[in-house]
C-alpha cells in the first residue's frame, strides 16, 4: 500500500461541481479516497492549478497508419530528437514521434488518457503492440467500421441485431473500444473507383448510404450499451461547402441515451467550410455551431490547425489523394480487406496560405460559438491539425482575445472577410478550460464510472498540477503564461505515482488498456454464424480463428463488460 | 593567417566512425574545447586528433585547417561550415560539408558519402572519388544541394545530386546509378558513363558526356544539340514526362533498358 497527499491544491474539477477551491487530496494506490494516514508522502501543491489527468478523446498515437507516417517521413523524425535522459528513452520525430516521444511529451503536459482515433480492426495488434510501448497513459482504441463488408450487408437487409452482433464480435476481437466511422462507405466507394460526396449517395455494391450506415451504427451501439457513442469522421472532409452535408449528418442522430451523447462527430473543423471551390471558400462555422447548440445529444472535438509542418493521417483515403493532388509531395494509401483502408500526407500549414488561415480561425470559432463546453473538445486530431504538443497555444487564444488579434495581424489579409473570428468577444475561463481538456472527454467517453477525469473520492488517482497560480494571472492579457503552464506540469501523477516532474519522466510507467466486450447471448454470437464465417474464410486473408487479438498483446487491461439489449 | 594541423593519432580501432562537426575553420578562431564523439562517447578534440595551431587572423577567411592522417572514418568535417578552407590530404568520411554555406573543402583522397549534403554555397574539391549520395538531401528531404559548387576528379557512387536544387555538381568520371534522380534545379556535369539518368527530374539541367545506360524511357527526346563548350553532340531530352517534368537531360550515347 502506497499512501500520497497533495495539498494546498487550487482545484478545478468540473464533474464534481468544484471550481477553484483550495484542498488536500488523499491518495491510496491508484484511487483517490477521504483520507490518509499520517506516514503518506505529501506534495505540496503551493496553491497552483490542479485538474483531473487530462484525456485526449481523439488522437493519432499508434498504429499502422501512424507508423507508416513515422517511416515515410524521416525528416520528421530528426526533428525531435532527444537523448536517453534519467528513465526516459531516446525520443525522436515532431509531428510523429516514436511512441516514448508520445508518452513523455503528453506526460510532461498533464495528460494521463488518449483515445487512438483509428483503428483498423485486421491490424489491431500493431495498435495493441504500441499502446504497451505507451506506458505513462491508459488508452483505448477507436474501430474502425466505415467499410466492413458483413456490416454493410447487414444495414442492406434492414437486420440491426444482426450489424450489432457484427460489431460486438468485432470489438471484442480486436479489444477496440468503440465504433468509429470514418466516411462512412466513402474508402470503400473509392476502392472501386467511385466516391460518395455526402451521406445519401449509394455506395457501389452494397447498395447502402453513408446515412443508412451512420444510423445504423448509432442504433446498434445503443443495442450494445457502448460506453462510448458512436464516433464520426463525416463524409466529405476538407471540401469547400461541406458544411451541408455536416448539417445533414448532425440531424440524423436522435437523443437516444440520458448519460452521454449519441454521436461524436470528430474534427468538424475540417467538415465545416462554406463556398464552391477554393476561391471562394469561407467560414460556416456559425451553422454549424447553431445546429450544435440546439442539439444537446451530439459532441464533437475541434480538429484545431496551427501553422507549421505536421503530417495528416486519416482511414479516408479518398480525402488523402485529394490533398496528395494538392501538394504533389509524398504520399501513402493503404487498403484494408474487407474493412476500411488509409492514407498519409506530410503538410505545411502557411499563414500566408488564405485557405489554412481560414482553416486555423475555423476550429477557434467552433470552441467559442458553442455554448455549452461539455459539448466541445479540445483536440488538433493530432497530428492531422498539428502535433499534440501545441495544444497550449490553443488554450491560450481560447483564454485571450488579444491573443488571437495578435495572430490574426499576422495570418493571410483575405481572411478576415470570410470568417466570423474577429467579431468573436468571448474569452473562456480556467473551468471551461477544464471542461474542453479532460472532463467532457471522461463523460463524452464513459469514463466517469471507471473513475476518470474527476477527483472525488473513488476516482482514479489521474491528477495534472500546472505551475500556475491562476487568482494571480489574467489570461487575456497575461496569455504567454498561460501557454507555458500548460506546456509542462509541475507534478503529472498517473494510478497514485508522479510519473512527471517540470518536464521529465520519472518512471517506465505501465500502460493499461481500455476495451469493450459487449454481453452477447449466445444466439447472437455471430462467430458461429455460417455464412458470416463463410464469407470471412472467402474473403479475409487470415484465418477466423487467428484474428481475435490474443491477451498477450495487452500487458494490463481494464475490459468493461455492457450489458446489451438485442 | 592561421593554419590548424590535425594529425589523427593511432587508433586502436581505427574503423570506428568519430563524429567530428566541430571541425570547421571557424571553431579555431574563439578559445574553447572542441569535442568529437565515437558511439555514445564524448572525447576531447586532442585525445584523438595531434592539434596544432600556428599564426592569428580575425577573420574566418584567414583559417586554413589541415587533416592528416587516417581519417578515412571521420564524419561530418566542415558541417554549416561558412568561409575559411579546409585541407584533407586523404580520404574523408561521410557527411563531409554537411550544409555548408561559404569557404572552400579539398579532400585529397577519396570522400565517403554525403559528399556536400544538403550544402547551400561555398565549393568542394574532391581529387579522389565520391560515395553515394553526393551533393544530395539526406533521407526524407525534398531538397539536395540549393548552392555552391561540388567537383569530383574520380568517380561519383549512386544518386549523386539527388534532390538538387541549385548550385553545380561536376563529376570527371563516371556517375553510378540514378544520377539526378529527383533534381529539380541546378546543373549536373557528368563526363563519364552512368545509368537511369535524372529519374523523376523536374527541373534543372544535366549533361552526360558519356553513355547513360538503362537510359529511362520517360524523357521525350527533343532532337541533337552541339554543347557549346567542348563542341560534342548530345541528344537532348525533357523530363521527366511520368513526374511532369520540365528538366534537360543531354546525353553523349544512350541504350534503353532490353
Ligand atoms: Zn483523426
Amino acid at each position: 500500500m502506497s499512501e500520497l497527499l497533495v495539498k494546498n491544491a487550487y482545484v478545478i474539477d468540473p464533474v464534481n461541481g468544484i471550481n477553484g477551491e483550495v484542498m488536500d487530496i488523499a491518495i491510496r494506490d491508484q484511487w483517490i479516497v477521504e483520507e490518509v494516514g499520517s506516514g503518506a508522502m505529501v506534495i505540496d501543491a503551493k496553491g497552483q492549478l490542479t485538474l483531473p489527468g487530462g484525456i485526449d478523446s481523439h488522437t493519432h498515437i499508434c498504429g499502422t497508419k501512424v507508423n507508416f507516417g513515422r517511416y515515410m517521413s524521416p525528416e520528421d523524425m530528426r526533428a525531435g530528437r532527444m537523448p536517453r535522459r534519467g528513465s526516459m528513452h531516446a525520443t525522436s520525430g515532431y509531428s510523429v514521434p516514436t511512441t516514448y516521444g508520445n508518452t513523455y511529451r503528453y506526460s510532461t503536459m498533464g495528460y494521463t488518457t488518449l483515445l487512438e482515433g483509428a483503428m483498423a480492426p485486421l491490424e489491431a495488434r500493431h495498435t495493441h503492440e504500441e499502446f504497451t510501448h505507451t506506458p505513462l497513459q491508459d488508452t483505448m482504441a477507436n474501430t474502425l467500421f466505415d467499410g466492413n463488408w458483413a456490416i454493410m450487408e447487414a444495414v442492406r437487409d434492414g437486420d440491426m441485431r444482426r450489424v450489432a452482433a457484427i460489431t460486438a464480435w468485432t470489438l471484442s476481437a480486436v479489444k477496440g473500444f468503440a465504433i468509429k466511422l470514418t466516411n462512412p462507405g466513402g474508402t470503400e466507394a473509392w476502392g472501386w473507383g467511385e466516391d460518395v460526396t455526402c451521406i445519401h449517395d449509394q455506395i457501389p455494391h452494397f447498395e447502402v448510404t453513408p446515412a443508412e450506415i451512420i444510423t445504423a451504427m448509432i442504433t446498434a451501439n445503443e443495442m450494445l450499451n457502448l460506453p462510448h457513442s458512436v464516433h464520426l469522421h463525416c463524409n466529405n472532409l476538407g471540401k469547400p461547402g461541406n458544411y451541408t452535408c455536416t448539417l445533414d449528418t448532425f440531424d440524423l442522430a436522435r437523443d437516444l441515451n440520458k448519460n452521454r451523447q449519441t454521436l461524436y462527430a470528430t474534427h468538424v473543423q475540417f467538415h465545416s467550410y462554406g463556398g464552391s471551390s477554393w476561391k471562394d471558400i469561407c467560414s460556416k462555422s456559425e451553422e454549424i455551431t447553431r445546429s450544435l447548440n440546439s442539439k444537446p445529444h451530439i459532441v464533437f472535438d475541434m480538429g484545431q490547425v496551427l501553422f507549421g509542418r505536421t503530417t495528416t493521417m486519416t482511414a479516408d483515403g479518398p480525402m488523402e489523394f485529394n490533398l496528395y493532388r494538392l501538394h504533389h509531395n509524398k504520399w501513402s494509401n493503404h487498403d484494408v480487406e474487407l474493412e476500411t483502408g488509409a492514407g498519409i500526407i506530410p503538410v505545411l500549414y502557411r499563414r500566408s496560405n488564405l485557405v489554412n488561415s481560414i482553416m486555423w480561425a475555423i476550429g477557434l470559432e467552433l470552441a467559442l460559438l458553442t455554448d455549452d463546453p461539455w459539448q466541445c473538445c479540445l483536440s488538433t486530431d493530432s497530428p492531422n491539425g498539428a502535433p499534440f504538443v501545441r495544444y497550449p497555444e490553443i488554450i491560450a487564444m481560447l483564454m485571450s482575445r488579444r491573443y488571437r488579434e495578435e495572430e490574426m495581424s499576422s495570418v493571410h489579409p483575405g481572411t478576415e472577410h470570410r470568417v466570423p473570428l474577429p467579431a468573436i468577444d468571448r474569452e473562456l475561463d480556467w473551468e471551461e478550460i477544464a471542461i474542453m481538456t479532460r472532463a467532457a472527454q471522461a463523460k463524452a467517453l464513459g469514463l466517469i464510472d471507471i473513475g476518470k477525469g474527476h477527483l472525488a473520492p473513488g476516482a482514479e488517482a489521474d491528477i495534472a498540477i500546472y505551475p500556475i497560480q491562476i487568482r494571480d494571472v489574467d489570461p487575456s492579457v497575461d496569455y504567454m503564461k498561460v501557454k507555458e503552464a500548460f506546456a509542462t506540469t509541475a507534478y503529472t501523477i498517473k494510478r497514485g505515482r508522479v510519473v512527471a516532474r517540470q518536464g521529465d519522466c520519472v518512471v517506465d510507467g505501465i500502460n493499461s488498456t481500455i476495451w469493450v466486450d459487449p454481453q452477447v447471448p449466445p444466439e447472437y454470437d455471430i462467430s458461429n454464424d455460417p455464412e458470416f464465417v463463410k464469407k470471412f474464410d472467402r474473403y479475409y486473408t487470415v484465418r477466423m480463428r487467428n484474428y481475435p487479438v490474443q491477451d498477450v498483446y495487452l500487458e494490463r487491461q481494464v475490459c468493461l463488460r455492457p450489458e446489451v439489449s438485442l | 593567417m592561421m593554419r590548424v594541423l590535425l594529425e589523427v593519432k593511432p587508433r586502436k580501432k581505427p574503423l570506428l566512425p568519430i563524429e567530428a562537426e566541430c571541425i570547421t575553420p571557424a571553431s579555431f578562431l574563439e578559445e574553447r574545447d572542441l569535442t568529437v564523439w565515437k558511439g555514445n562517447r564524448e572525447l576531447m578534440l586532442s585525445n584523438v586528433f595531434n592539434v596544432s595551431v600556428t599564426g592569428e587572423v580575425d577573420s574566418v577567411d584567414g583559417v586554413e585547417v589541415v587533416l592528416r592522417g587516417e581519417t578515412s572514418r571521420i564524419k561530418r568535417v566542415g558541417e554549416y561550415m561558412e568561409g575559411g578552407r579546409i585541407i584533407i590530404e586523404d580520404d574523408i568520411g561521410m557527411h563531409c560539408g554537411n550544409f555548408m554555406s561559404g569557404g572552400r573543402i579539398e579532400v585529397h583522397g577519396n570522400a565517403a558519402a554525403w559528399l556536400g549534403r544538403e550544402m547551400r554555397g561555398g565549393e568542394i574539391i574532391c581529387h579522389g572519388d565520391a560515395g553515394d549520395y553526393c551533393a544530395s538531401g539526406y533521407r526524407g528531404e525534398k531538397r539536395g544541394m540549393r548552392g555552391g559548387r561540388v567537383e569530383v576528379c574520380g568517380n561519383a557512387g549512386d544518386f549523386a545530386g539527388e534532390h538538387l536544387s541549385g548550385g553545380s555538381l561536376i563529376i570527371h568520371g563516371d556517375a553510378g546509378d540514378f544520377p539526378g534522380v529527383e533534381m529539380r534545379g541546378g546543373e549536373i556535369m557528368i563526363f563519364g558513363d552512368c545509368t537511369r539518368a535524372c529519374g523523376n527530374m523536374t527541373g534543372g539541367r544535366c549533361h552526360v558526356f558519356g553513355t547513360v545506360h538503362e537510359m529511362l524511357p520517360t524523357f521525350r527526346n527533343m532532337g541533337e544539340v552541339v554543347h557549346e563548350d567542348t563542341g560534342q553532340v548530345l541528344t537532348a531530352f525533357r523530363g521527366d514526362v511520368a513526374n511532369r517534368g520540365k528538366g534537360n537531360l543531354f546525353v553523349g550515347n544512350y541504350q534503353y533498358m532490353e
